[in-house]
């Protein structure tokens, strides 16, 4: 059983955060008919490649972005493909889009198509300058302020970052998109009309930031040019270990006795007052514990660490790399990697969602459309 | 004293919250800024700790001013049978609960899956933890930066050859609200469906985990782990962040040969026969990269910025905390807006980043004072009568 059974959703999204967000939806179960232009998504012309060779069936970003999708394919320019087009749209729930410069613009949709529900995913939102709207993932992250604050603790010479892969922000705006394209169509079950839904990648990376931020919007913390200014202190940061990196959180007394018995009480730890982390935490003890800290730690081992500090009480987990994460027994306790065979890039693990659905989980039953390969759904 | 009837996709979805913190405020808050009735349950003895941090006064705390908005408070003391009782007839009249509150918790106050279908056969319960529910590591405990960490996000984080130091600490908590809030709206049409509710157990790591799926998919084809690259991307290049005048940051992003160009005329930059393809410039990034760097530092970030977007170059400022609460557009936009705020009148928030016509959800209330909708919840949506409310207070089992 699916969630979404009997829903459709046309997507004639082409960039990373339309097409998650038709993944979310996808998964979820309804029927989401990727529209795609001769040639394909571009995100198919995006690696990495099977075999390092590119190819429209060969990329692993569209493999990932598409599970669960139909792929139809119309050119908008032949005048019988649109209307192939708005025939699907007159039969379909919802509308997915990402384009600063869509094909059907919203007035005209609620017009033509009053029940249907359309997302428009673009940088800045709608009214955004035109000049704005090229922004890419990389400026995304750049102006909605995550960039510049990350990692933490990063000194003013060093360049803001761009995220975890190349489309964290990608990931978060199709997450939003998803949430109100679904509450959207909850209205359109009650009162049988659509709506138009304008989401700005940009502000989605504020709203992360709603505690932080908006402290400093409401004038109780002052905002500043510092790139530390969304940090919290303290010692918690990465350390190199025997096998990779470790990462540690402390913040109480307990902690610090927790990791102190962890380290079998070295003797530089009585140079550290008992409740430091709480009362006296200056950034002078910070650099000193952290250089003692990354001495003990350069002879550990992640896992083996992580397991007997949390018997101590004390915050240490291992930086994982994609390699660790399927052999994690609580990842495979939970299924959240699900196996599923692709016919050019073969059997392969899918990380699927962070959510379990008791009555309707998310499973991933088929592999990313060929290019054009539901072409006979738009006839 | 009934409440103002609500606008907003999620009119009519009454949520009851027992939520601490962050994600689960967020997953709260993101229901509410749909139009759903959210009522956190709260109580003296057992504060949310965003009550609590930069102040005394548990009603102007500005970490829960800045998330709660459009949340209702009830109080009950859930250590006592009564108050259990009384959260029990709240279920009854719910069509959600959420909970990130401590492992087994929920179970230990018998409000499990299983006890609240008993109440409310299609109640649709989801639980928010570090790893889940259950399971071999369900009885480890974290923060944040620790689910990113576990999660494999921050290990692809970092300048290049450094430590892989991850996102900024604050990072994570409200993305696995967003995906909780995303969950539950899923399982309201499912229910819509069939009458079915369910249970939802979501792990806040592999919240973080699905952050970096092409990642994960990509290194289970081609075996390659993915490291932290800095701002590496394989497919444009030059693609960073470049030093500008007075310590500011402008991103560029190149993807095609013309832009390669535009940008090497706006900043003098002589084109090199060998840097015209991707190829070619990639296998030149950091010379290339010092390069631009030499020549935008003595620029002003906003002004080179849009000099590069008329070019067509997608260029924009990396922006701090100050350019971000001076962004005329967030400001003009509605990205900020301002809420009713008890002690000041009002206040200025982030709102959502949707904007939804017609029918848009009203987003005008502040956070909630603690007990502000005693009389709501128990007046109008238990029945109590009056005389009970004030006996229920006198003996703390709502305070």
């Amino acid at each position: 059983m699916s969630a979404l059974k009997g829903l459709v959703i046309i997507e004639l999204a082409e960039r990373v955060c339309g097409e998650y967000c038709g993944k979310l939806i996808a998964d979820f179960g309804a029927e989401v008919i990727k529209v795609e232009r001769p040639g394909g998504s571009p995100t198919r012309g995006m690696g990495p490649f099977k075999d390092g060779l590119p190819g429209p069936e060969r990329s692993t970003l569209f493999a990932y972005l598409n599970t669960n999708k139909k792929s139809v394919v119309l050119d908008p320019a032949v005048p019988g493909d649109l209307a192939k087009l708005k025939a699907l749209l007159a039969r379909a729930d919802a509308l997915v889009d990402d384009h600063a410069d869509p094909l059907f613009l919203p007035d005209d949709l609620s017009v033509h198509f009053p029940r249907l529900v359309h997302c428009l995913i673009t940088p800045f939102g709608q009214g955004a300058p035109a000049d704005y709207q090229q922004a890419r993932s990389l400026n995304v992250i750049n102006a909605g302020g995550w960039a510049y604050h990350s990692p933490s603790e990063t000194p003013d010479d060093k360049s803001p970052l761009k995220g975890a892969g190349r489309f964290l922000s990608d990931y978060e705006a199709g997450i939003d998109a998803a949430l109100c394209v679904l509450s959207s169509l909850l209205r359109q079950r009650r009162s049988g009309s659509g709506q138009f839904i304008d989401i700005s990648e940009v502000e989605v990376q504020v709203n992360r930031t709603d505690t932080v931020l908006g402290r400093m919007l409401a004038g109780e913390q002052e905002p500043s040019k510092a790139r530390t200014a969304y940090d919290m202190g303290g010692p918690a940061t990465s350390f190199a270990c025997a096998d990779g990196y470790l990462y540690i959180f402390m913040t109480t007394k307990a902690h610090w006795k927790g990791l102190i018995a962890l380290m079998g009480a070295p003797e530089w730890v009585q140079d550290f007052p008992e409740d430091w982390l709480e009362f006296h935490c200056t950034p002078d003890r910070v650099a000193q514990f952290r250089a003692h800290f990354a001495e003990w730690a350069k002879d550990q081992h992640k896992h083996v660490v992580s397991v007997e500090g949390q018997k101590l009480g004390v915050t240490i987990v291992p930086v994982n790399s994609a390699a660790d994460l399927p052999g994690n027994e609580q990842f495979q306790h939970r299924g959240f990697f699900q196996s599923l065979t692709h016919p050019v890039l073969g059997e392969a693990l899918y990380p699927t969602a962070s959510y379990k659905l008791s009555a309707t989980p998310v499973q991933l039953h088929s592999p990313a459309p060929a290019l054009g390969q539901h072409n006979g759904e738009a006839n | 004293m009934p409440l103002p009837t609500r606008s907003g996709p999620l009119a009519g979805i009454r949520v009851l919250a027992f939520t601490k913190v962050w994600a689960g405020p967020y997953a709260g808050k993101y229901l509410a800024h749909l139009g759903a009735e959210v009522i956190k349950v709260e109580s003296m003895t057992n504060l949310d700790e965003m009550r609590a941090y930069g102040g005394v006064d548990i009603n102007a705390a500005p970490y829960f001013l800045s998330i709660n908005q459009e949340v209702l408070s009830v109080q009950v003391n859930m250590k006592t049978p009564e108050g259990l009782d009384l959260i029990k007839q709240m279920v009854a009249q719910s069509d959600v609960v959420i909970d990130n509150i401590r492992q087994g918790a929920m179970e230990r106050s018998g409000l499990d899956y299983e006890s609240l279908k008993a109440i409310k056969p299609d109640i649709i319960q989801l639980s928010l933890k570090m790893w889940g529910t259950e399971g071999p590591l369900a009885y480890q405990t974290g923060y944040a930066p620790c689910f990113a960490a576990l999660a494999g996000l921050n290990y692809l984080v970092g300048h290049e050859g450094e430590v892989p130091r991850g996102m900024n600490i604050r990072y994570g908590d409200s993305t696995a609200g967003a995906y909780a809030a995303l969950a539950i709206v899923a399982a309201l049409h499912h229910r819509k469906s069939t009458g079915e509710g369910q249970f939802i157990d979501l792990s806040a790591v592999e919240a973080m985990t699905s952050l970096i799926g092409d990642s994960l998919l990509a290194w289970s084809v081609t075996g390659e782990i993915p490291q932290a690259d800095g701002n590496y991307h394989a497919e444009m290049c030059p693609h960073g962040a470049y030093p500008c005048a007075d310590g500011e940051w402008l991103s560029i992003a190149v993807d095609a040969e013309d832009e390669w160009a535009a940008l090497c005329g706006e900043i003098g930059l002589e084109a090199t026969p060998s840097h015209a393809t991707l190829a070619g410039r990639q296998a030149d990034r950091h010379a290339i990269d010092a390069a631009i760097a030499a020549r935008t530092s003595t620029r002003d970030a906003s002004q080179l910025g849009e000099a590069l977007r008329a070019a067509g170059v997608p260029a924009f400022r990396s922006q701090s905390s100050i350019d971000l609460c001076s962004d005329d557009l967030m400001w003009s936009r509605g990205g900020y807006r301002m809420v009713s705020d008890h002690r000041t009148g009002s206040r200025p928030i982030i709102g959502p980043p949707w904007r939804m016509t017609p029918d848009a959800a009203q987003i005008e209330r502040g956070a909630p004072l603690l007990g502000e909708h005693n009389d709501y919840v128990y007046g109008e949506l238990l029945g109590l009568p009056p005389g009970d409310i004030a006996d229920l207070i006198a003996r703390k089992v709502i305070d």
